[in-house]
């Protein structure tokens, strides 16, 4: 939250910016008709250094959209709907009408009316453009610096709301004004000195870094002399004025650095151009090209043609700049993993998978109904696989290291275990289990994703920056989550079949279902041991301890008592069919409290991926497990009454004849 | 000898594995989520390290065993039942295998909760120790310097003096020393305070200070002991009243028998076999981020006369004579680009370091041996039915 204070006290001079530009009276541009598809093409390819790491504009984008908007779409109040990149570029480069596009996702109207903007007209639920929330910025951020001394815990919804929605408008501002620098001649006509230096009567913002030699001169021959105070002082205006047009730039790193990658990581925003050439007395050429490419394109952003043109050169320029320093390779990667979309595809094609699994139930006859929802669910488990492969090779990085990936990972490696399951028993359940399972762990991937709003694939802290340990203990405790929830899952399938009488004649169902739900627990024992005594081994090797207590190992801990009591429990004879399935249930929220509950508890080591939405979600899960527990052990148990009392009933009239058995 | 079988098969069942396998999920959980409200070090005290515990529900009181007796029930149980008893077939060889890995893993933990140390050495760059300090421990150190210019020191672990107060006063002697040190009040966290007029205090002053005591921190190693002590002569019956306060600079000095000692209350310390010196601590964030993305100590060895440079860094520890050193911390975290940073280390001596990793290999082992076994009957079963 530290951050937000810097934040916000620099937004508010942005403010006085924006009064600036508009009373210049540059020439607010507009689009006429979409971007060309090279124009976005290029613009997707341009790299960012954004969270750490070089990305595209387009993902850049998608997850700045995403925050603001809550979905990676907008549409204008001309019905024309734009993809994040068309909207960046419009926000970058025509913003007098992007400004009119409502990107600001309120959630609550209370919070727009706490700022003193009409709400006439608008739903509880809706979103706003920057030109509604404009004249109410000063008040908005006024209020979320007070609500910033409120813990957050304390805060109230509103409060919460005004805070996020100030976060969001001071980065939508922040990119509205980013160009501002490239849009803009600084006025050198005051002096006489200044007009020598530049030849002209303006200058572009490259123009001034160029000559910051010349500059330095200027100063050190004006400084002192009376008869030059004009040039003086319009040497010191001219720093100022061009200072203030980087002001708010540096959130948004377009420019590569020169050195190589060891000695020099940061990229550069204009801010720190603007900062290194004043320290310096002078910038090097390759930033004062790349500084007046972006001008050539800011200020061609009117004409389609000419803009086109403009970005090619600056693209070639970046681009020729980031693949020398190595880090371009993975770009055009990621720009396919986004375009491919294959979690969505993925996601549809587990839903037909279900769709022609619940038919066959129906239809069990039909063959071409089972091959066709093997086919699916193969074909949706391939895509999953596919994307994980391709964001390891991004990344760099073992299939998981984050939340998010954890609920990819633990979808895939479920159905594929129980697609391997459907090939040894041939009885429609692993199938149905694993089109079960894809559908709900997509859907709650997506969910993940919509909720957090933070690029999926980020860098890590410092301690989880081994691949070694995240390709041994992460990926075998995540395989154990996996078949934890694929083993509820399956006692899940059990307990609704039993409480519905459905299969109600036939044993072999039953016991084929314990028999698939003992497997995964055996099958998820295995890794879950492994997998925590490795956590320990690697908490032994970063923290010199091999088990601290730890909220996230005790969560660890806890599936591996769980699976283990089970199997003794089997093996002692304390459970049957029944109760294997019951516990395995139960099991599933122990996974549940493991994977994402201990998370929320915010003590520990382990508390990264914290996510307000999740808790929600996860006592869903919980009282959903327990409540189809609670259904199904009532009935059980209704059931035995009656079965000893028949069986009494009998006893008492002398006759040996069985009674009624519960299975 | 019909008693004595009937406990032993009690000892040795599989009702029992289960129940303590279900009590150790509790306290596991329990101790997790009391967590949120009092600090780790609290939690293990009472969940974890202990035999016996009262768990608040509310306002309910619930006896429990603590993880300590659990599973030393669980080990007896483990190896009676899981070893001795099983039958010894095909079927079970890898349940024994595994076993006898989880054997390991309790042992492992047993032997690091009794024979191990752990602490941390702080340095500054250019800083050099032969020495750790206990996180959690205190003890009484009195020192003297002999003629040579030697130290001498004689070393009172807190267990000497732990629970001294009013009614309870601890004697720490040592033939060492013409003294005895009376510790009449330990104070677990306090602060020095001077005795004002308008101050009543319920402790005794010394030389106008007294000790007021805290509320205990969540975070142990928050916590600043303090003691009421008294040195008390063997010869005649001279009695001189003192603070210490483990925050304190300096030793407090006292004289006795014409000698001079200083005597100080400070965390537990232990010498190492060598020195490490401290030349450069490097911490690098993600670029444009205040994420960190390493944290490393090069740092010198010096060792009977020869020095070697090992780089300490996340995830790579250096490990020397039974010791392992960890990058644990740094500071101060305000420091400005080219000001002096210092490096925390954490030191362990565990004698069991590498048990667990060889219990993992043992385990996984005897985990796939068993149910592979299984999973191949399985489905050479299915295939038999299918056809």
């Amino acid at each position: 939250m530290k951050n937000l204070i810097r934040i916000l006290t620099v937004a508010i001079p942005l403010l006085a910016l924006i009064g600036a530009a508009s009373a210049q009276g540059q020439a607010p541009f507009q689009r006429g008709a979409p971007w060309s598809a090279r124009t976005l093409e290029l613009a997707e390819h341009l790299p960012v250094q954004d969270g750490g790491r070089i990305k595209p504009l387009s993902t850049y984008a998608a997850f700045t959209l995403l925050r603001l908007n809550g979905r990676r779409s907008v549409t204008t109040p001309a019905e024309e709907k734009l993809t994040p990149t068309e909207w960046l570029l419009d926000v970058l480069f025509v913003p007098a009408q992007a400004a009119d596009y409502p990107v600001f996702m309120v959630s609550d109207m209370q919070a727009v009316e706490a700022i003193g903007v009409s709400v006439a007209d608008k739903k509880k639920r809706d979103r706003y453009s920057m030109n509604e929330l404009r004249p109410a910025v000063r008040k908005l951020f006024e209020l979320a610096r007070d609500y910033e001394q409120i813990e957050e815990k304390a805060r109230s919804t509103v409060q919460n709301q005004v805070f996020g929605l100030a976060t969001n408008v001071d980065s939508y501002l922040r990119l509205e004004t980013h160009f501002d620098y490239a849009r803009q001649d600084l006025d050198v006509s005051e002096s006489a000195g200044l007009r020598r230096v530049f030849g002209a009567d303006r200058a572009r913002f490259s123009q001034v870094l160029a000559q910051m030699p010349a500059l330095a001169a200027l100063q050190r021959e004006s400084r002192g002399d009376p008869a030059r105070a004009a040039d003086s002082k319009a040497l010191d205006k001219l720093l100022q004025s061009a200072n203030e047009l980087t002001s708010g730039t540096e959130s948004l790193a377009l420019i590569p650095a020169t050195g190589t990658l060891a000695a020099e990581p940061e990229w550069h925003s204009p801010a720190d151009l603007f900062a290194h050439a004043f320290d310096q007395g002078g910038l090097a050429q390759p930033y004062i090209d790349e500084l007046a490419a972006f001008e050539d394109t800011a200020r061609n952003a009117g004409d389609p043609a000419r803009f086109e043109q403009a970005l090619e050169a600056l693209h070639a320029k970046t681009v020729a700049a980031a693949t020398v320093r190595g880090e371009y390779a993975k770009i055009g990667l990621e720009i396919g993993y986004y375009k491919a979309d294959y979690i969505t595809r993925s996601l549809a094609i587990f839903v037909l998978g279900f769709l022609l699994a619940a038919a066959l139930w129906l239809f069990p006859r039909i063959k071409l109904l089972y091959w066709g929802a093997n086919a699916a669910v193969a074909v949706a488990t391939g895509l999953l696989i596919v994307a994980i492969v391709v964001r390891c090779m991004i990344r760099e990085r073992p299939p998981v290291s984050t939340l998010y990936e954890t609920v990819l990972f633990v979808t895939a490696v479920g159905a594929v275990l129980a697609l391997v399951m459907e090939r040894i028993n041939r009885q429609r359940m692993g199938l149905s289990a694993a089109a079960i399972l894809g559908v709900i762990g997509l859907f709650v991937a997506n969910g993940y994703e919509t909720l957090d709003k933070r690029d999926t694939m980020p860098q890590l802290v410092a301690v989880l920056d081994t691949n070694f340990w995240l390709a041994t203990h992460v990926t075998a405790i995540t395989i154990g989550y996996s078949a934890g929830m694929l083993a509820a899952l399956l006692a899940s399938v059990f307990l609704v079949s039993r409480l519905f009488g459905i299969k109600k004649g036939d044993p072999a169902y039953f016991k084929n279902l314990t028999r698939m739900t003992y497997g995964t627990l055996a099958f998820g024992l295995i890794f879950s041991v492994v997998g925590t005594i490795l956590g320990g081994i690697w908490a032994n090797e970063s923290w010199g301890r091999f088990w601290g207590w730890d909220p996230k190992e005790n969560g660890a801990l806890l599936i591996c008592l769980a699976q283990i009591f089970i199997l003794h429990a089997r093996m002692g004879g304390y459970v049957r069919d029944f109760g294997i399935n019951m516990l395995a249930a139960f099991g599933g929220t122990v996974v549940g409290f493991s994977w994402f509950g201990v998370n929320l508890l915010g003590v520990g080591l382990h508390s990264y991926g914290f996510t307000s939405g999740i808790h929600t979600a996860l006592w869903g899960y919980y009282l959903g497990q327990w409540g189809l527990m609670a259904l199904a052990g009532g009935q059980y148990w209704i059931e035995r009454v009656r079965a000893d009392a028949a069986r009494q009933a009998l006893e008492s009239q002398g006759r040996g004849a069985t009674a009624p058995q519960v299975q | 000898m019909r008693l004595l079988d009937k406990f032993a098969n009690a000892l040795s069942s599989l009702w029992l594995s289960c129940t303590l396998l279900v009590l150790l999920g509790l306290l596991t959980w329990l101790g997790t989520l009391e967590q949120v409200h009092t600090g780790l070090f609290e939690v293990q005290r009472k969940y974890f390290e202990s035999l016996f515990l009262v768990h608040h529900a509310g306002p309910v009181p619930i006896p429990l065993p603590g993880a300590t007796l659990v599973l030393g029930l669980l080990f007896v149980n483990l190896v009676l039942g899981g070893i001795v008893r099983i039958r010894k077939t095909g079927a079970t060889a890898g349940i024994l295998v595994t076993h006898v890995g989880i054997l390991m893993l309790i042992t492992a933990g047993f032997v690091k909760a009794y024979f191990s140390e752990d602490g941390q050495v702080t340095l500054y760059e250019g800083q050099r120790a032969n020495a750790f300090e206990s996180y959690h421990h205190w003890e009484i150190a009195i020192t003297e310097q002999l003629p040579s210019g030697e130290l001498r020191e004689v070393v009172a672990g807190q267990s000497q003096f732990d629970g001294a107060g009013p009614g309870r006063s601890a004697l720490l002697r040592s033939s060492d020393l013409p003294f005895e040190i009376e510790v009449a009040r330990f104070i677990p966290n306090c602060g020095v305070l001077p005795k004002g007029p308008m101050v009543t205090t319920t402790v005794p002053v010394v030389d106008g200070y007294f000790l007021q005591s805290r509320p205990l921190e969540t975070q142990n190693e928050q916590n600043v002991a303090g003691a009421y002590v008294a040195l008390v002569e063997k010869q005649g019956a001279t009695r001189k009243e003192g603070i210490l306060w483990g925050g304190s600079r300096a030793p407090w000095t006292v004289e006795s028998g014409g000698r001079k000692y200083g005597v100080e209350l400070r965390r537990e310390r232990w010498v190492m076999p060598f020195t490490v010196a401290l030349e450069e601590f490097t911490k690098e964030d993600h670029p444009r981020m205040m994420m960190p993305k390493s944290f490393s100590s090069d740092v010198t060895v010096v060792e009977k006369g020869s020095q070697r440079p090992v780089k300490i860094s996340m995830n790579e520890p250096l490990r020397q004579e039974g010791l392992v050193l960890y990058q644990a911390s740094w500071g101060p975290a305000n420091a400005r680009p080219g000001e002096p940073l210092f490096s925390t280390l954490a030191v362990v001596r565990n004698p069991a370091d590498q048990y667990p990793l060889y219990s993992c290999i043992v385990i996984a082992v005897g985990l796939l041996m068993h149910f592979s076994r299984k999973l191949f009957k399985h489905i050479r079963a299915e295939a038999q039915r299918a056809p």
